[in-house]
């Protein structure tokens, strides 16, 4: 079906919902509805293949509309239809929950109820996902009326639901700090000698408070500030924001930078999926492939170095288009590291496929269906192991993906070792796609004006970052800051899959089980609370900043 | 005369601080060399020593509720079970200080001392990682010990003696890991089970459950069992040296091949993934017993038919 | 299925070197892109301040001691940069650079982080003023 029919269709079964239709883009549809008829609007647009839950972001519209907007974005391919719903803007106002038909969702609405402050009837698990215990009642932080001050911690106490007895219940609780987590996240699970019977995570241990953060810069500053999310999607973040900005601002960035954008996408591909081959090739145990596969990730490093001008964080894109340009020595160079790095790539998706004592670890474990792919919400590559095809390049291409296309990888078997077979095969394409690209790199300039204000309006921008599909919504009110911008990241939708699978398997493989859905906390968590041990204080970043040279004032005076 | 001899080999060589000190240049030469394998510097020569020291150094942290004599004396037991267990075995290349009848047995069990304390060390601590690292340990030790023994037996039963010093005199005489390759390679490879070395480290791995037996351990504790780790290495590498390549020769070609032991362990470390626990205990009893069984039937039949 | 299969490659690597990197004995070189400590050059500069306001991390500002005089320094604080270099994009008059040689900054003295660039005696007015508050420079944000 190609978008307009998708929509087409779209609208025709939401008609008896619709309170009112529109189209802010051509490839969306908006459907105004009731909250009360979410449920069976959900029902219809999943009964007629017309897409997946793929974000739902909420928003303050402020004292003047004095409403709360809430919309629940549908994705199929390039068409997206939204399910626009407006709430009284009270403490907790209702709203029914669509986790029964779609697991995937209860994350969301967890994310839902703590920072909007809205009451989700209905969803299985109302606790707190990113916000910590000892967070006050009643303060939300994306209301408008939020202040810093409002977040002076309160008593802690435990909001995680009980897991349920069954059997000899021993909880073995892995996180925040633990050796097989690169980064901070707390896991809980339930084993009966070494078989887990149950499993329950909370997040938000990096949350710095990014969505909110933007408001407060203008345009330029925070394609720097979402770089920063995370160290191994950070292209993929400033991509999908220029993106979205541009398309506010209705410039159209040469095809030069678009390219140019999209090989350093390509460079940041393989570098993250040889982090993670390393990462998880250390969670089995192998040290070896875990310390020859983070050599070679050097190669790429060097080479994004030379080309941008960091190895992490590569600050590549301005709004409209690109910093630098590439030269033949340039080209030379990228050859070059291809040539190396496509022998060395081949060479382990050899050893993972074949390697005895690393296939004990990997073949048949964490096996997830076609079915439950699409039922838990997967994404990425995790999903396309379970012959899910889902990849936004391909079902919606964005930048240079229109001249330059990749081709879609998956397998079928669903366990960890498809997973990596995946992962490896792509880096080979992506190899291929560079390679062509910096032989046949369009002529053009490398950035056009951009203006400081851009106008009102919003627009959806999507991506394919190494984990899967980021969504990112972003509202203008004309001025020369976003008035709000909702990401959603890979990994969210990702866990659900994740503890769904590790029940039944044994301890030694959650390590595996975790790292093979490739997750990154840091994309997850966005807030600011900074805690010292026994005195609990929450303070705002100029706070903290003037606390530490304060600090480092009294050290010297007293040497 | 003789009370001096002793006491000084107790205590300063071959037994006691040399020991102790060798132990520390072998923990060494494996990290080296697993380490250019994996394409990396690795520690320089001092390193083991250096962590020892630290380690003397810190503070001891006993957590809440546990027993307090298990909890410091653990350590200390197994520690000199290592010890006492050398003072049997042709280390460093120079006969055991003692010998007597069956004194095999003792070694081996003995060795098996300083596991059977780190398990109980293990659900000593108060945390869920210690319990869960101490079962794992407990069960390899189950797994491992039988095949290990067996092949240890192989030449005690070629040379009619339970008696280390006798049968490496008699493996002098005679190559065993020729006579006895199937014994050699059950030894060998028993030789990491015992010791906890990659791919058989799941009582100990750090991804899963922090450090094993040992999480709640540090600074003193920590230290002796860390020692009692590296006694054990060289205690277990001469055994098998002495059995299977040659008994006891010149010191200095026995070290050689310690070190050749060490640098095919060093290989095996770096290639193979680590196994879970219940693939390590189904591997050992269903190849290693059963191979080691056949050699020792073969042994026997040997025996018989030569006799 | 084979057991090994990194094993030629574990052999090669025993008598090959490692790949380590032995700084600080040996120091790396950086790429010609890369972005060191932040220069500016005062000559060019007409106090339009947009580098300021386009910084992510609040690390320049331009301080401008006379207008009509084109008389303006530069405090950066070399801790809150970022290097991401879009002050270099947003200065027209080219006037910001940053080199890739510059790039050990560690200090165990958080002074040293905020620098001054400018003409010389321009900096010398400056530190002058800001040592006596009776008249404060005029500090634009």
């Amino acid at each position: 079906m190609t978008t307009e029919t998708i929509l087409q269709r779209a609208g025709e079964v939401l008609a008896p919902f619709s309170k009112g239709n529109s189209t802010p883009e051509t490839n969306r549809l908006d459907v105004q509805i009731e909250a009360s008829d979410l449920p069976a609007a959900t029902a219809v647009i999943l009964s007629n293949n017309l897409g997946y839950l793929s974000a739902i972001t909420p928003t303050d519209l402020g004292k003047e509309v004095n409403k709360l907007e809430v919309i629940y974005h549908f994705c199929e391919g390039a068409a997206i239809t939204s399910l626009r719903i407006h709430l009284p803007r009270e403490d907790q106002p209702d709203i029914p929950s669509v986790s029964d038909q779609i697991p995937v969702a209860s994350f969301f609405e967890r994310e839902l109820g703590e920072m909007l402050g809205v009451h989700v009837v209905g969803t299985p698990d109302s606790s707190r996902l990113f916000l910590p215990d000892d967070w006050p009642d009643g303060v939300y932080p994306l209301r408008e009326d939020f202040t810093i001050e409002q977040a002076a911690p309160v008593t802690p106490r435990e909001t995680l639901p009980e897991m349920g007895r069954v059997g000899n219940k021993f909880t073995v609780p892995i996180g925040p700090q633990h050796p097989a987590l690169k980064e901070p996240g707390h896991f809980e699970f339930a084993v009966d000698g070494e078989i887990i019977t149950g499993a329950r995570m909370r997040l938000g241990y990096v949350h710095r408070g990014i969505e909110k953060a933007t408001e407060q810069r203008n345009w330029i500053q925070n394609l720097y500030l979402l770089e920063r999310i995370c160290g191994i999607c950070s292209h993929t973040h400033t991509s999908a924001y220029a993106m979205g900005v541009e398309k506010l601002a209705q410039v159209e960035v040469p095809q030069r930078a678009q390219a140019i954008r999209e090989i350093v996408a390509g460079l940041e591909r393989i570098h993250s999926h040889l982090l993670w081959l390393g990462v998880a090739a250390h969670e089995a145990g192998f040290d070896t492939l875990f310390m020859y596969s983070w050599r070679d990730r050097e190669t790429v490093m060097d080479l994004l170095e030379t080309l941008t001008g960091n190895r992490v964080n590569y600050s590549i894109s301005v709004l409209g288009g690109v910093k630098y340009d590439f030269t033949a020595e340039h080209s030379h160079a990228i050859h070059k590291a291809m040539d190396y790095l496509e022998e060395r790539i081949r060479y382990y998706l050899h050893i993972v496929t074949t390697d005895a004592s690393f296939l004990q670890r990997t073949r048949g474990i964490g096996t997830m269906s076609l079915e439950e792919a699409k039922h838990f919400g997967a994404l990425g590559p995790t999903a396309r192991a379970s012959g899910l095809e889902r990849d936004v390049r391909i079902d919606s291409p964005y930048g240079a993906y229109h001249h330059f296309p990749v081709s879609l990888i998956t397998a079928e078997n669903g366990d960890l070792e498809a997973r990596f077979e995946v992962r490896m095969k792509e880096l080979l394409v992506t190899c291929f796609t560079i390679r062509t690209i910096v032989d046949n790199l369009p002529p053009g300039e490398l950035a056009v004006r951009f203006p400081r204000k851009i106008p009102a309006g919003e627009t959806i921008s999507r991506v394919e970052a190494p984990r899967g599909e980021a969504f990112y919504y972003i509202k203008s009110g004309g001025g020369e800051s976003p008035t709000r911008l909702k990401i959603r990241t890979p990994s969210l939708c990702n866990w659900t899959s994740a503890l769904n699978k590790a029940v039944g398997h044994q301890l030694a493989d959650v390590p595996m089980l975790i790292a093979g859905m490739d997750p990154c906390f840091s994309c997850n968590d966005r807030m600011i609370t900074v805690r010292r041990k026994n005195d609990s204080q929450t303070l705002s970043w100029s706070q903290m900043r003037e606390y530490g040279i304060k600090k480092y004032a009294e050290t010297r005076e007293t040497k | 005369m003789s009370v001096l001899v002793s006491l000084l080999s107790l205590m300063f060589f071959p037994a006691g601080i040399s020991l102790i000190l060798s132990g520390m240049l072998y923990e060494w030469a494996d990290r080296k060399l697993v380490a250019r394998f994996q394409n990396r510097i690795g520690p320089r020569w001092f390193q083991p020593l250096a962590d020892t020291i630290k380690l003397l150094s810190k503070e001891e942290i006993k957590p809440h509720g546990v027993n307090n004599l298990l909890f410091y004396g653990l350590p200390i037991v197994a520690l000199s079970g290592a010890l006492t267990a050398a003072l049997y075995t042709p280390i460093l290349g120079f006969s055991p200080i003692y010998s007597f009848q069956g004194d095999l047995i003792v070694a081996l069990y003995l060795l098996s001392l300083l596991t059977m304390c780190t398990g109980l060390a293990g659900w000593n601590g108060a945390s869920r990682f210690s319990l869960i690292g101490a079962t794992r340990s407990l069960t390899q030790l189950f797994a491992y010990e039988a095949p290990f023994l067996l092949a240890l037996l192989g030449p005690a039963m070629a040379a009619g003696t339970w008696t280390i010093k006798d049968i490496s005199t008699y493996a002098g005489d005679h190559w065993m890991f020729l006579a006895q390759p199937v014994g050699f390679v059950i030894a060998l490879i028993g030789l990491m089970g015992k010791l906890e070395l990659p791919p058989f480290d799941a009582p100990e791995a750090e991804t899963e459950i922090v450090a094993g037996a040992l999480t709640e351990y540090s600074g003193r504790g920590l230290a002796l069992f860390h020692i009692g780790k590296s006694v054990e290495l060289v205690v277990a590498i001469s055994l098998v040296t002495a059995f299977y390549l040659g008994g006891v020769g010149n010191p200095l070609i026995f070290l050689l091949k310690t070190l050749i032991i060490l640098l095919f362990m060093a290989m095996l470390q770096s290639m193979l993934t680590r196994l879970r626990i219940d693939q390590t205990v189904g591997m050992w009893w269903r190849f290693g017993a059963l191979l080691a069984l056949l050699q020792i039937l073969v042994i026997v039949l040997l025996k018989g038919w030569l006799a | 299925m084979r057991l090994g299969s990194m094993f030629m490659d574990i052999v090669k690597s025993f008598f090959t070197p490692p790949v380590t990197e032995k700084y600080p004995f040996e120091k790396p070189k950086t790429a010609p892109r890369f972005r060191g400590r932040l220069h500016f050059e005062p000559t060019k500069c007409t106090g339009c301040n947009l580098c300021a306001k386009d910084c992510p991390a609040d690390a320049l500002e331009i301080v401008i001691l006379d207008r009509a005089a084109k008389r303006y320094v530069a405090r950066y604080n070399i801790d809150k940069c970022a290097y991401c270099g879009q002050c270099i994009q947003s200065c027209k008059f080219k006037c910001i650079t940053m080199p890739n040689n510059d790039w050990e900054l560690a200090a165990l003295n958080k002074e040293k982080f905020t620098a001054y660039y400018g003409k010389e005696d321009d900096v010398a007015n400056l530190m002058d003023k800001l040592a006596h508050p009776g008249t404060p420079p005029q500090p634009e944000g």
